[in-house]
């Protein structure tokens, strides 16, 4: 976990040195939305997950068309989201699960978005009901029982931006999350990420 | 941006309270038990889900079949037949259905876990009193590790319940060859599916008479197979007579219970062996508690010779051997109701 923590320390030094060359002209808030939306596999999990995005990179490309100019966006963005899901049929699988990394994004000139999403610092914290803990001949009550993971993620997805509005647009993700070391393994999970994005820039 | 940050607490804060809220468990009853512990050992983290009447504190702890099967496996009409008179502990082993843990491949063997039941009999007694009466009760690969748990420490236990059990997992290769060969020439001389049994006496005359795990695993596959045909000429009953109640398709994450049996499968019969190595048959004279053995006529997955050589050689002085005469590898939903008659019978015995 130590190494882990250094990895995630260094990549935000980096990412913080990056940001502040190219955050002079608007606040924090201007670069950044915050989303919410659910988190599962409609089935066996189902949850929430809340996140922020700060736009770290953007380029634009301009194209000259018969029917007037086209603008591709290309973004590259600094992704953070925490969650929590859980299996309402065994009431045990519950977990916490956070994540951070990058996301690169396109922008269609008619708005539609493709995204991919690389998240290398991820943990998952499980929850579990009444856990005693045996060791040897003694029995002991487990406090705040589950376990952690280092659970980095990926995920490819599409969405729609909303120009100018409040509520900035909506995405799909479908999201892999490799949990380790899991049962003497890596255990890969598969997820639904739908959900809405939302801005709160200062209106100029 | 303030009021935004209460709504974004306010949202986190109502999201964990009704998920903390959905996935509590009910209140304990003991007459109509219906709650899942953890039990935590050496670095796992393993589901008992515990159900049914509990009334006399009487629990017949259940291993289940695989490596790699899920302890709600059993759940059907046997079984709620014997949750109405006792509580019945179904148990995910390490690295099965829902446990959980972070260990590595050297932490999962048969040893560390019959030291799994062992430690989950000591909770049951932590949580429901050490007057709790425990009973175990093992199927197929359940067999192997039920007989590995007691030859450690049967004194948790007042009496050990093996039903087509695999105490001698290595002996399985000759038993196949054996009951393949009779039953294929039975069924060939009764007119029954001929052409499968032919099929099942070439790959008979095929593989190696030294037992080895390509041929094992090609001999272990063609079993339920063999056992299908048997039901669907009216030999043994369907496995789907008992299946009523067995509704766990939201309990368990099928992907996951996949990606656990070939993690497990691939750890205990692949690098270890389980198949070619395992035999506890020598050790079985030092278990003495009550030991009842149920075998299906027709099983054969682990042929019913396994449970009559396992019947003369324990060291209980109680001791019966129950044959299924309609049943293949799964009398409790072959044969339900005599299942449960039988086990509590046993149980009513002993407790």
């Amino acid at each position: 976990m130590k190494k882990y923590s250094i990895i995630f320390l260094l990549t935000y030094a980096i990412n913080s040195q990056a940001q502040q060359g190219r955050i002079d002209s608007s606040s924090f808030l201007d670069k950044t939305e915050f989303k919410v939306g659910y988190y599962g596999n409609l089935l066996w999990d189902n949850g929430l997950n809340l996140g922020a995005e700060y736009a770290w990179k953007e380029k634009k490309k301009v194209k000259e068309t018969k029917k007037g100019q086209k603008t591709i966006t290309h973004q590259f963005l600094v992704n953070g989201n925490l969650g929590y899901s859980t299996n309402f049929a065994n009431k045990t699988d519950n977990g916490l699960h956070t994540y951070y990394g990058l996301i690169w994004r396109r922008t269609s000139p008619k708005r539609w978005q493709f995204q991919v999403e690389l998240n290398p610092l991820g943990y998952y914290r499980s929850f579990l009901p009444e856990t005693f803990k045996v060791d040897g001949g003694d029995v002991s009550k487990v406090r705040l029982p589950g376990r952690g993971y280092y659970t980095p993620t990926i995920a490819f997805g599409i969405g729609r931006l909303r120009n100018g509005k409040r509520r900035s647009g909506w995405y799909l993700n479908f999201n892999c999350a490799f949990r380790t070391n899991y049962n003497a393994g890596v255990l890969p999970t598969y997820s639904i990420q739908y959900g809405h994005r939302f801005n709160f820039k200062k209106k100029k | 941006m303030r009021q935004f940050k209460r709504s974004f607490l306010n949202l986190v804060v109502l999201a964990i309270t009704i998920c903390s809220v959905a996935s509590c468990s009910d209140d304990e009853n003991l007459n109509d038990l219906d709650e899942t512990i953890f039990v935590r050992h050496r670095n796992a983290d393993m589901p008992a889900y515990i159900r049914g009447n509990a009334s006399e504190k009487v629990f017949l702890i259940t291993l289940n079949g695989g490596p790699g099967g899920v302890g709600l496996e059993f759940r059907g009409k046997a079984f709620n037949e014997i949750e109405n008179q006792y509580g019945v502990v179904y148990f995910d082993q390490r690295g099965s259905g829902n446990s959980q843990g972070n260990y590595d491949k050297d932490e999962i063997n048969i040893d560390i876990m019959a030291e799994d039941v062992l430690a989950l009999a000591k909770a049951m007694k932590h949580k429901f009193g050490s007057d709790s009466r425990l009973f175990l009760l093992g199927q197929s690969w359940g067999g192997t590790l039920g007989v590995a748990t007691l030859i450690k420490d049967q004194s948790e236990f007042k009496g050990w319940i093996d039903v087509d059990g695999a105490y001698n997992a290595a002996g399985l290769y000759d038993l196949y060859l054996e009951t393949f060969t009779t039953t294929a020439n039975t069924q060939i001389v009764l007119g029954n599916s001929v052409d499968f049994w032919e099929s099942v006496l070439e790959l008979v005359s095929q593989v190696d008479p030294i037992n080895n795990a390509n041929d094992f695993s090609k001999l272990n596959r063609k079993a339920p197979e063999a056992e299908a045909k048997l039901a669907n000429d009216g030999i043994i009953n369907s496995e789907n007579t008992g299946v009523e109640g067995n509704d766990l398709n939201f309990v368990y994450n099928p992907r996951i219970n996949q990606w656990n049996a070939i993690q497990i499968g691939s750890i205990i019969t692949g690098d270890q062996g389980l198949f070619q190595t395992t035999d506890l048959t020598s050790q079985l004279p030092k278990i003495t508690i009550p030991s009842l053995f149920i075998s299906g006529q027709y099983d054969m997955v682990v042929p019913i010779a396994s449970a009559q050589t396992a019947f003369e050689t324990i060291g209980s002085a109680s001791k019966e051997l129950l044959i299924f005469n309609r049943s293949g590898h799964s009398p409790p939903f072959s044969e339900p109701d005599r299942f449960a008659t039988e086990v509590l019978r046993f149980i009513n015995e002993h407790k």
